[in-house]
């Protein structure tokens, strides 16, 4: 246990410095960020035509109100706790890998309802709005890391008792 | 079966979410006080002669500097007798109390009372390390060289590290982290321990 505690500290600590890097953030993270607006966008469009996205802008064309998806917004930190959570835990690396590509996908799809839900939150109340952006997502985000984490846990012992049976 | 499951915890956990929330929101000020008196109290001890003074005003966390203000110029000491100010929604770290509660109070642990009196504790400790790190990127923007060049101070990519993980990891890490460590002993424990141990056979 303070080997796996251990090795998860010292990861997130260097993947989230790593992250905060002004080459890192302008080369990989604003990029994605953007990518992450696209996606929501084009997610929105066939079923409300007013959505517009920009960089990392969504705007509706009718009422003007925007959302600007920052870091911080983008699940890279709640990423990064998964990614160093399955690093730390002994595993092959072909089975870490596979982890990584599919909690990371697991978490933006949970992070792409987030910003499409806070685009019509904001859109229809403010204070809502701030609660949801500022505590209750954020929650939901990290619950779905713990859920996807022990999914694999799971995943891998039902492996280790095939092997073993 | 009789195991209180992790897909059972959760549920009930996402349930006990709207609950802990309301009460957070409620007692909002008292669950924040001792932190931010906390940090109040480290903030002035590192940095002897910056911080005049802090105070909780309902939610919002009151940091009196020693910075003052003349001519849209940023002075150190303030010469006016007028101090700048930074204020600090505590809930921005303080809701990590209602996550936590949410996962503690939808497990089965024994002594959970004792159990989420420690907890809180913890929480209040990691809660003024993170008011700190908000504090201190505030000060940097309003005062920038004259604030990190004082003794004590941090570097700016310091503050900046600390900024960004008091306010996007650690509300929300520490009360997993927490609960994990308190877990220890019951029947949901005993059940992710078997799995840990299968799943380290398995990659074995």
């Amino acid at each position: 246990m303070a080997r796996f505690l251990g090795i998860f500290a010292v990861t997130l600590l260097v993947l989230f410095t790593l992250e905060l890097l002004g080459p890192v953030q302008h080369g990989v993270i604003q990029p994605f960020t953007s990518g992450l607006a696209s996606v929501s966008s084009a997610l929105i469009l066939p079923f409300d035509d007013g959505v517009v996205s920009s960089g990392r802008i969504l705007r509706d064309a009718a009422s003007g109100f925007a959302v600007s998806i920052e870091s911080g917004c983008n699940g890279v930190e709640a990423a990064i706790v998964l990614i160093a959570g399955i690093l730390a835990f002994p595993a092959r690396w072909q089975y870490k890998a596979s982890a990584i590509f599919l909690g990371f996908l697991a978490i933006q799809v949970m992070n792409i309802a987030r910003i499409i839900s806070l685009f019509y939150l904001g859109q229809w109340n403010n204070t809502i709005f701030e609660w949801t952006h500022l505590y209750f997502w954020p929650v939901l985000i990290m619950l779905d890391v713990l859920v996807v984490f022990a999914i694999y846990l799971r995943w891998l012992a039902a492996r280790g008792e095939a092997a073993s049976d | 079966m009789t195991e209180f499951g992790f897909r059972q915890q959760i549920i009930t956990s996402l349930a006990l979410i709207p609950v802990t929330f309301a009460l957070w929101y409620a007692a909002g000020a008292p669950l924040a006080a001792p932190a931010s008196w906390l940090a109040g109290q480290l903030m002035s001890s590192a940095l002897d002669g910056i911080i005049v003074g802090s105070q909780q005003q309902e939610t919002i966390w009151l940091i009196i500097s020693a910075f003052g203000e003349d001519n849209g110029k940023i002075i150190y000491p303030s010469q006016t007798g007028e101090n700048l100010a930074i204020e600090i929604d505590t809930r921005l770290v303080s809701y990590s109390v209602a996550f936590y509660a949410a996962l503690l109070w939808g497990s089965r642990v024994s002594e959970p009372l004792f159990k989420f009196t420690v907890g809180l504790a913890i929480l209040w400790l990691v809660m003024a390390l993170s008011l700190i790190g908000v504090a201190a990127k505030d000060l940097m923007l309003l005062a920038g060289s004259q604030f990190l060049e004082r003794p004590g101070v941090p570097s700016a990519d310091v503050i900046a590290l600390w900024y960004q993980f008091s306010v996007l990891l650690a509300p929300t890490l520490a009360p997993v982290m927490l609960w994990l460590w308190q877990l220890r002993g019951t029947p949901l424990w005993q059940l992710l321990s078997r799995q840990l141990e299968a799943a380290s056979r398995s990659s074995t």
